[in-house]
């Protein structure tokens, strides 16, 4: 059990012709102990290369990383104390689950056999792969095999979990089952994790904390909500939350906003955020647009209805400014599933002033997020 | 995709046998008689009485007398074969196996450090390794008797190793076809093991790594288990490689108690009064019956390594 930190971690490839690629760029970011910590971003976007260097599998280039206080860099992947599971689960396929279990404790533990023996059992019986144990890889399920990666980590019973997109290779339903599980499990082992995924949905409902990276740049670190109600800048904006925020290029014109097929009245307080700026992004959650028959006004719109995704519990609803044009520019909007709506249907999509984002338009920069009173208000009453 | 399916399975209802699969039989069983006859052939040539073998075609059963002088079926021709090919057996094995086990095993571990451990140069080891398959045996005949009877003086360092029960002096000779063979095989076996080391996961050798294992022990406990198919693959291949070679023997063993099964075969039953040719037969099927045995033996998992 301890405490993670990365401190301006770097990491630059150079390829065979002397190209460099900068991987991880000027990263920090403190894991407290018995942290979960979420590191989400799209493909390529360094996370991956991250969690190797903690691991010790990739060198670092250049900061700190340290572990409990002491320097890690150098330190050999076996000699940190540091546990993985990988998305392909890496099981050794010529050993049983028993096996597999033991290994790491016979080769870097002197723990005698029959403690091993004991350990094994016992994590695999809180596994709930007991009974599993003579058993070997390839005659799993891939959610048993998931469970065998798990508890191998487990029983080393390491200072830090590292986990590689675990669930990935899941089907939906029993990874849903498995982020609950790993959830609960964590907890209990109270061991700080670092848990790589490009899924947001895993990113939102399982950290404690979550880090978005981009590009090898860390954008924003904060706890789920904070990252979706106030994020940094556009990008955290759009990578956080399914469907993803809206975006709108417009230009500041007088204290308000024209865009393509619409004028957005500004409050004082968002005017005095956008400042001198005069292309700002306007960005709002699908979940936050009113849909409605009437009161176009300063912050409603004459819209169509291109295309109506029902979900059950809500339906998707895209929603355009222009109608008739072959493939229109669209914006989405959630409403409750019970509302009936039809495609080409005329409707009017309130933008309440509390609940939009303005991102300046050249930096993605938030100048301005929702206000957060009314999530609250809207909590609190029943 | 389903329109095939049913087809398939309508011409296997209506006729009762689908055509497609008499004629895989029809080729199968082809092509065992077409490998199996020059094996029959030679076995019914050994029985047949050497006056006699040349007066009838040489894979039909002899009609007349089935052993020479005594006109009674034996196994003589074969026991006769063992006989005067003993020594060469003996020191064929004391040759192969060695050699054989030394050339995998190196093979193995040079594929390893090759592939799956990562080193600055390492590709241009493994070029080397790749160009030791292209030389051409006979560029290298003169420097090899050179190097073994002039430059290393084996002959004398292995002088005290008679000592040791069993151990002959000519041995040395052994050694040397040993070393030679091995260095020989070593680059395709590299290449073999190479190419499957390549298909074995990077996380699973990481996840290891992690676990605390060192290279050494990555290579004990995770690499040479998950090799087993491609060492049946290396081992009938050097084994009937080692096995069979004649042209290593000649230049580096020469003649002599040393001899090797296949130069010993070349003067089987070969006399002023003519050639033995049943029992030229009997010896051939002699030298070749380990071959055969080491491919019964490794069957199956060479299959595995070959389609892996």
């Amino acid at each position: 059990m301890a405490e993670l930190t990365l401190d301006n971690v770097t990491k630059v490839f150079t390829e065979d012709d002397g190209n460099e690629i900068v991987a991880v760029d000027d990263v920090s970011v403190d894991i407290a102990d018995g942290e979960f910590l979420v590191l989400v971003g799209p493909s390529g976007c360094g996370k991956s290369t991250t969690l190797r260097m903690i691991a010790g599998l990739e060198t670092v280039t250049s900061g700190e990383i340290t572990l409990d206080g002491d320097r890690i860099n150098e330190k050999q992947p076996a000699d940190r104390d540091i546990a993985m599971v990988f998305q392909s689960y890496a099981l050794y396929p010529h050993m049983t689950v028993r096996e597999n279990m033991s290994f790491g404790l016979e080769e870097s533990t002197d723990m005698p056999d029959d403690e091993i023996t004991t350990h094994v059992e016992e994590t695999a019986e809180m596994m709930g792969i007991g009974d599993l144990l003579s058993r070997k890889p390839a005659d799993l399920s891939g959610g048993q095999q998931q469970r065998v990666a798990l508890g191998r980590a487990i029983v080393r019973d390491p200072a830090a979990f590292l986990m590689d997109e675990p669930l990935s290779n899941l089907d939906a339903k029993l990874r849903a089952t498995m982020r609950t599980e790993l959830q609960r499990l964590q907890a209990e082992l109270g061991v700080a994790t670092v848990y790589v995924t490009h899924d947001q949905t895993e990113a939102m409902t399982m950290g404690d904390r979550i880090a978005i990276l981009d590009d090898g740049v860390l954008q924003q670190v904060g706890t789920p909500l904070e990252c979706y109600h106030t994020p940094n800048n556009q990008f955290v904006a759009g990578f956080i939350g399914e469907p993803s925020m809206n975006f709108f290029e417009m230009t500041v014109e007088d204290g308000q906003l024209v865009g393509e097929g619409f004028e957005y009245e500004l409050t004082p307080d968002q005017r005095e955020a956008v400042a001198d700026a005069d292309r700002v992004t306007l960005g709002i959650r699908p979940e936050d647009i009113e849909v409605g028959v009437d009161g176009a006004g300063s912050h409603g719109y004459d819209v169509f209805v291109d295309v109506v995704e029902p979900r059950g519990d809500e339906n998707t609803v895209h929603l355009t400014f222009d109608r008739g044009v072959e493939e229109p520019e669209t914006f989405t909007a959630t409403i409750s599933g019970l509302r009936h709506i039809q495609a080409g249907e005329p409707v009017v999509a309130t933008f309440p002033p509390e609940s939009i984002h303005l991102f300046d338009a050249a930096t993605g920069v938030a100048l301005h997020n929702r206000s957060l009173e009314t999530t609250e208000v809207t909590e609190q009453v029943p | 995709m389903s329109l095939d399916t049913s087809t398939d399975e309508e011409t296997w209802m209506g006729t009762g046998y689908p055509l497609r699969r008499v004629v895989l039989y029809i080729t199968l069983v082809a092509m065992a008689v077409f490998y199996l006859i020059p094996i029959e052939t030679g076995v019914v040539t050994a029985l047949t009485d050497p006056g006699t073998y040349s007066g009838s075609y040489p894979y039909l059963p002899p009609l007349e007398p089935l052993l020479s002088d005594t006109g009674t079926f034996s196994l003589q021709p074969f026991e006769n074969a063992f006989g005067l090919l003993g020594q060469g057996l003996v020191n064929s094995l004391i040759l192969v196996v060695p050699a054989t086990i030394l050339s995998g095993l190196l093979g193995s571990m040079a594929a390893y450090g090759l592939t799956t451990i990562d080193w600055r140069g390492q590709i241009a080891i493994y070029i080397l390794f790749v160009a030791g398959i292209f030389i051409p045996y006979q560029a290298v005949l003169v420097p090899l008797t050179q190097f073994w009877y002039n430059v290393v003086p084996l002959r004398t360092a292995f002088q005290p190793m008679t000592v040791v029960p069993f151990v002959q002096a000519y041995h040395w000779k052994l050694v040397a076809l040993i070393v030679t063979h091995t260095a020989y095989g070593l680059p395709i076996c590299t290449l073999l093991f190479r190419a499957h080391y390549k298909k074995l996961s990077d996380e699973m050798i990481e996840a290891a790594r992690l676990d605390g294992a060192s290279i050494y022990r990555i290579y004990r406990r995770i690499i040479l288990p998950l090799s087993v198919p491609m060492f049946a693959v290396v081992f009938i291949y050097q084994f009937t490689q080692i096995w069979n070679d004649l042209l290593f023997a000649l230049t580096i063993i020469q003649f002599g108690d040393a001899s090797v099964v296949t130069q010993e075969l070349v003067g089987l039953g070969v006399s002023q009064s003519g050639t033995n040719f049943p029992l030229r037969m009997a010896g051939a099927l002699v030298a070749a019956l380990p071959t055969l045995l080491v491919y019964v033996l490794f069957g199956e998992k060479f299959a595995k390594g070959v389609a892996a």
